[in-house]
Parts: structure tokens; sequence; C-alpha cells
């Protein structure tokens, strides 16, 4: 059994070591909470590392990190809501998942008895930042939109045609899956896991298999490590194509909009066919990965290439549509980094850092991040257009290793696994972690930190100031999932 | 016989207008790699709205209800000064100001429409539409201007005999043309101006001011865009396409006219993507700069 190791730290040393390892180019995995007034937190060093702090007190609550570390904020405030923990020091503790609607002293994750509570009869609305004056109008839009999109509250304060401030309310469909995935067994874990959302859910996946495996001090056999990166670059392509269709479509740009969604389409039923899934729900488990037949998927792959370099002539050659995205969500690389980004949106501005460089299952392949631009919404269209065309590379080189790579015996966990680890991947939105206690083969904790989750706050950092017309420009910039932020 | 022909073509012209989108909407599918639906399809939109059940805003007044009527009014009479037969009848209103103030008119009754369903998405429509519409006026004036300066009147009469009689050449037609185009774009609300296809309500102009209707009143403002669409295309190839001697052949052209027009404009939106907002008043400034350019070239005498 391999543990992580967690090295006990003193509340007055609690700020000034996260401080120092943030200082030192350490990247944040996950801020855990636990039943009895302990939290832990793991870096990624950038060697590769992972080391982890844990704070215990005694009383109500724990020194908020919040003010030096802006990153943290939201997770203080979900620690706050889910279990009444009271991050001391914090500058906004409004409800960030609580509804007005829970019961007073109901805390889900602070709370053995699994008994459902009594909901308060009354409207479902928190308090929201706004901008106040004359001439400023407050908007709020959603949390039902008009389209195929999932369920978030935006409210703007807005003058004119010009957006002073965005308040985001997600969380509107918090589905408890922490919760419900406490004191499932390993085999009842991945249908679970798979469902946390539907973008990024081979990274869940692998998350959890990987999570396994380093408990069990399981080193997975070669064809293994090929068949999850086949599975998590092809997952890469689906969700890129999406969101590089969704972007022209935000500024009318319909032919560009359609043509890639019918690639999408293409793609997603060469999976289905090779995989058994159009969203590779259910690939990937401990010990075991879905295997598509390599030759029909490099066929499929050459295929989509053929109808690729055509609409990327196009895009990259319209005037009118980088018109629109030039200059427009910009996101300053201070702010990036200050406030924790991951993925696309942190390497559009100039961020190296793909968490691809340091997984130990990718170190047979060479990942260089794409980064570059100047975190607008053009620069995060063209990572994406760039990261497409790697995972091709990368999936044309994953295929051909898999003929000839070596295959273990069957393996699957042992049932009494125990022990707590961290496990991370790069899934399309950038950095995913899971942080996974179990014992005596169940899981006594389960925290899922997604790469949307971090991102969030940005999308409303690089809305204010820009014009109203250009905000659904923006934010499918970003396409950030609501599913695993909310979970 | 010219009354038979005026009142046919007023009332083909409002009937076929759903059929003229549905042309623009197909071109568009095609750009795109679709099928798309059938040409028909604005049809049984409307039959499926106008059965649906009308509903109002609390806080919406008489305004509200009355606005999708008088908007669709106003553009039927702008449909009815359209010479169809190639002339007007003497009586019958076609006066390009009275054609001027009826489109006036009916962005006045979208914008308190917008403004009374007391929506956000509402009041954010009405600003745009009657903003964009200070832009729309003078460059449509610009463009109108040129019949003006070789008419002497501002009877909607085809410009085309006159622009042969002075042999003025290509020049002045093509930019009074290009100019008609660029302000046709915005009037019917099309890409680059505003996006009829899109559901983002942020990024509505027209669509948002009637966000608020359904039933019946969704179909009359359905309609009023149909209408639109197929009356500002007509207009342009009044004042600026050839015509023919029996007023049955003009009907007939103008009718292939608004076809082929509408797959052209279909095209034309499929190049583009829409312009920032803050850009519109730029895209109306060149509009009405190269409107003044023919008026400039007429009046100056210099191509006479």
């Amino acid at each position: 059994m391999k543990s992580i190791a967690v090295e006990t730290i003193e509340s007055d040393q609690w700020l000034t070591r996260n401080e120092l390892l943030k200082q030192a180019g350490a990247q944040l995995l996950a801020l855990t909470a636990f039943r009895g007034n302990r939290l832990e937190i793991h870096w990624l060093l950038p060697d590769g590392n992972v080391t982890a702090g844990a704070l215990n007190w005694n009383g109500s609550g724990f020194p908020s990190l919040s003010p030096y570390l802006p990153e943290v904020a939201w997770d203080e405030r979900e620690i706050h809501d889910l279990f009444g923990y009271v991050p001391k020091g914090h500058p906004d503790l409004r409800p960030l998942i609580r509804t007005p609607r829970w019961p007073a002293g109901f805390y889900p994750l602070n709370d053995d008895s699994r008994l459902r509570p009594i909901w308060v009869d009354m409207e479902p609305d928190n308090p929201a930042k706004t901008v106040e004056g004359d001439g400023v109008t407050i908007m709020k839009v959603g949390p039902t939109h008009a389209g195929v999109i999932e369920s978030g509250h935006f409210v703007f304060s807005i003058m004119g045609e010009n957006i002073l401030h965005l308040d985001l309310h997600l969380f509107q469909n918090h589905r408890g899956v922490e919760k419900s995935l406490e004191g499932l067994s390993t085999e009842e874990v991945p249908p679970l896991v798979t469902r946390i959302c539907g973008a990024d859910t081979v990274s869940h996946q692998t998350n959890w298999a990987m999570a396994v495996e380093q408990l069990a001090g399981h080193q997975a056999p070669e064809t293994r490590c090929w068949e999850r990166i086949v599975l998590l670059e092809s997952e890469r392509v689906l969700s890129h194509l999406n969101d590089l269709a969704q972007i022209p479509a935000g500024v009318g740009f319909q032919v560009a909009h359609q043509r890639a969604l019918a690639m999408k389409e293409q793609w997603q039923r060469g999976l289905l066919t090779l995989f058994g899934h159009r969203l590779l729900f259910d690939t990937v488990r401990p010990g075991w990965s879905a295997k598509g037949d390599s030759d029909s998927f490099l066929a499929l792959v050459r295929a989509m290439m053929r109808d690729w370099h055509p609409w990327r002539s196009m895009v990259e050659g319209h005037h009118g549509f980088h018109d629109r995205m030039n200059g427009v969500g910009l996101v300053r690389r201070d702010d990036a980094e200050r406030f924790g980004a991951v993925g696309v949106a942190a390497r559009a501005t100039g961020l190296a850092f793909d968490a691809r460089t340091l997984m130990p299952l990718y170190q047979n392949v060479s990942v260089k991040p794409v980064t570059g631009g100047a975190g607008d919404v053009a620069a995060r269209f063209k990572v994406r257009l760039q990261e497409v065309e790697d995972s091709w590379r990368i999936l044309q080189a994953a295929l051909d290793h898999l003929r000839e790579a070596s295959d273990g015996p069957p393996w699957t966990p042992p049932q009494d696994l125990a022990g707590e680890t961290v496990s991370y991947s790069e899934s399309p939105h950038g950095l995913n972690v899971h942080v996974v206690a179990l014992e005596e083969g169940r899981i006594r904790r389960y925290h899922v930190r997604p790469a949307t989750f971090r991102n969030w706050p940005l999308v409303a950092l690089a809305t204010a100031g820009n014009a109203v017309g250009d905000f659904p420009l923006i934010n499918k910039s970003f396409e950030l999932c609501y599913s695993c932020s909310d979970r | 016989m010219l009354w038979g022909v005026q009142i046919v073509g007023v009332v083909l012209a409002i009937g076929l207008a759903p059929f003229f989108m549905g042309i623009a909407q197909t071109v568009k599918a095609r750009r795109q790699g679709r099928r798309g639906p059938s040409v028909l399809q604005g049809y049984w939109v409307l039959a499926k709205t106008w059965h649906k059940e009308t509903t109002a805003p609390e806080f919406s007044s008489w305004i509200f209800r009355l606005a999708p009527s008088m908007s669709l009014a106003a553009l039927i009479l702008i449909v009815a000064s359209i010479p169809w037969s190639g002339s007007v009848p003497s009586v019958w209103p076609h006066n390009l100001l009275v054609v001027f103030f009826l489109l006036a008119l009916e962005r006045f009754w979208v914008g308190l429409a917008g403004m009374d369903s007391a929506g956000t998405f509402g009041g954010l429509g009405a600003s745009r539409v009657t903003t964009l519409g200070t832009g729309i006026e003078p460059a449509m004036l610009a463009a109108f201007g040129l019949l003006w300066a070789l008419s002497g009147h501002t009877d909607i009469q085809p410009l085309a005999p006159e622009l042969a009689r002075r042999s003025l050449g290509a020049l002045p037609w093509g930019l009074a043309a290009l100019s008609y185009v660029f302000v046709l774009l915005a009037e019917a609300g099309r890409i680059p101006v505003d996006n009829p296809d899109t559901h983002l309500e942020l990024t509505m102009m027209h669509e948002a001011t009637v966000l608020e209707y359904s039933g019946r009143f969704l179909a009359q403002s359905q309609i009023a865009v149909a209408v639109k669409f197929t009356a500002v295309i007509a207009l342009g190839w009044v004042w600026l396409g050839p015509q023919l001697a029996s007023p049955w052949a003009n009907l007939g052209l103008r009718l292939i006219e608004l076809s082929v027009s509408s797959a052209a404009l279909g095209w034309v939106e499929s190049r583009f993507v829409k312009l920032r907002y803050f850009q519109l008043p730029a895209y109306l400034a060149m509009a009405a700069g190269v409107g003044m350019l023919a008026l400039y070239l007429v009046v100056s005498g210099g191509l006479n």
C-alpha cells in the first residue's frame, strides 16, 4: 500500500508554507477538507513530485488562504458550504453551493447520517455582487438558457453596452457526487466517476484508475498506458473540436460552426464504433481500459485530417472572424498566474504549463505545451487549433506503439485497499485532480477538483470591460463545463 | 389593368415573403454543408406559431399588444407603395419620403414593443434597434438622394431609364447599388449587422425586442420580418433595376429578381461574420459615404 506522505503543518505556518510553494512555481492540485477539522493541500512541484500538507484545528475555523492565494477562494467557500468550517479572514464568504433551501446546520459532507434534509420552502436566490450607481443596469441571464446549455446564472452589471462586472452563480445542479461516492467499493466507483462530466470523462476515469493503481503499488503494463493515452487524446480532440465549433457560432460565423460540428460528429461516430461510446464513457477502470482496432482508428484519423486542413485554412484566413476575436476577453498573464488558471486558458496567456509533461503516464511521449498569444479569445482559439494537431500526432504514435507493446497479466484491485493518494491528468480543459482516501476497500473521502472549477473565476475577470454583445464569444472561448464544477 | 397588377403584386409579395426568406436560408444551409429545412419552412413555422397560446408579460400595456400590428401595417403600406407594374396608379401612395417615414414608424413600434415587454433583453434590443436606426436613416437618405437628384422629385419611379437617358455609365449606378446593399443588410437585420438565426440573447438586436412575444403576436412579427426583407429588396430593384413595358412582365421580373437576390444575400451572409456592435456606426457611415459619392458624381455635373 503506497499512501502519499502528508506532513502536518502548524496553523501559524499554514500561510507561509503555501505562499512559499506558490512563489517557487508549484502548481496547486487541490485543497481538500476532511471530517474532524482537517484540511489537506496538495501541490505539484515543477519537478513532478507532489507535496502534501495537512492542517488540524480545534474550534470553529481555520486561517483562510484566500487573501494571499486568490485561487483557493472558491475552494474555501465550498468547504464552508459543505463542511461548515469557517475560513477566518476570507474576503467573500457568500454561499457558493449552498442555497437558502438547505436547513441551517446541514453540512452534507460533514455528516455521517445520510438522512435526507427537509428543504426549506423559499426562493433559491443568493445575494449577487453588483455595481451600484446612476445608469447601471443589472441584467440577469439564466439559469435556464436558450439552446442546449447547462444551468448557470449570470448577473451582469452593465452600463449601456459595457459590462462593468459579472457575478457567476453556478452550482445550480449540485448532485452531491463526492457524498455519493463515500462508502462505495472499488467496483462501484467507475460508473459514477465516469459521469462526473461528459466533456472530461476519460480524464476523470483515468484519475480514478491511477489512484487505485498507485495505492495498490501496481505498475500498469505498457499496453494499458498506450491505450489510456489514445483515449485521453481522443477525448482532447473531441472536446477541442466542439470548442472550435462553438467559438465561430458566437459571432455568427455559421459556415465554420457547422463544418466543425460535422467533423466532431464524424469523430464521435468513429469513437462509437471503436470504443462503444460517443463520449467515451466507461472506457477506463483500474487494471483495464477499452481497446479499439488500431488500423481502423488510424484510417479515421487520416480521414479527419483531410477535412481538418481546409477548415483550418478557412478560419485562419478570415479577416472578420479574427477582428472579432482579437483583444476581446483578455486574461493577463499575471492574473492567470495569481488565479491559478489551468489548461488552454492559462497557456493562451503564455504560461507553459501542461500536466502531460509531468504525468508518469506520458513519460514516453514528447509533449510541448502550446503557448502563445495575448490571452484573448484569438489566443485561446489558436492554442486549441495547434493542440488538435499535436493530439493527432500523439495518437498516431501511440497507435503504432500499441501494435508491439507488451501486455501484462490481468489485474484487479485488492478488496481491502486502504490509504490516501492524489492523482492528476491533463483533461481537455486543463489540470484535473482527484484526492482519494480509501478504508478497507471503501471510499472514505473522494474530492474532485476539475479544471473548469479553477478557470470559472477567470471568465468573470475576462468579461468585465467588454461589450455586452461579446460575452457569448468570450464564454465560448473558455467553453467551461458546468457539470464537473457543480458535481 | 394597372390597378389589377398592383393589387396582385402586393398580395404576391406578402404571400411569398416567407418563401424568399426560405431561399436565403436554404443557400446558407448549403454553404454550411447542411441540407437545411425546406424552403417552405417559414410557412410551417408561421402555422405552428399562430396556433400556440398568446401570452403577454405581467407588466406590459396595450402598447405591447398593439405594436405587432402597427409594425406589420407600416410594412404592408411600404409594399403597397412599390410600383409592381412599373408605374404606380395615380391615387396610390408612391412617395419615397412616405416609405422612408414608414420604415422609421416600423422601427419606432418595434422599439416600443421591446421596452414595453418589461424585460432586460427587450430594453437592450430596443436600444440597439433605435441606435442602429439613427445610422441607417442618413445612409438610406444618401442612397435615395440620387433618385431625387436625377428626377427632381421624390416619387418612387424607376431610376434606370433616367440613368440611361443621361448615359451616366456604370459608376454612379454601381456606387448607389453598393450603398443600398449595405443599407439593406442593416435594415433587414442580416449578417454582418444582426444575426437572425442566433439563440444568444446577448447578441440579439431585432430578436431581443420580440423575445417576450408568443402565439399570434409572434406570428405577426415573424411575418413582419419576412415582409420587410422582401420590401427592402424590391425597393432596391425598383429604382436601380431594369423596367419592362408590360405591367405583367414587370411584375414577373420583380419576383424573379426577389428570388435571385434572396439567394445572393444568403451567399453574402455566409461569407461574413457579425460585426462588433461598436463598429456598426463605421459600417453605416461607409454606406452613407458611398451613397453620397454617387450623389456627388451626379450633382456636381462632372458627368453631364
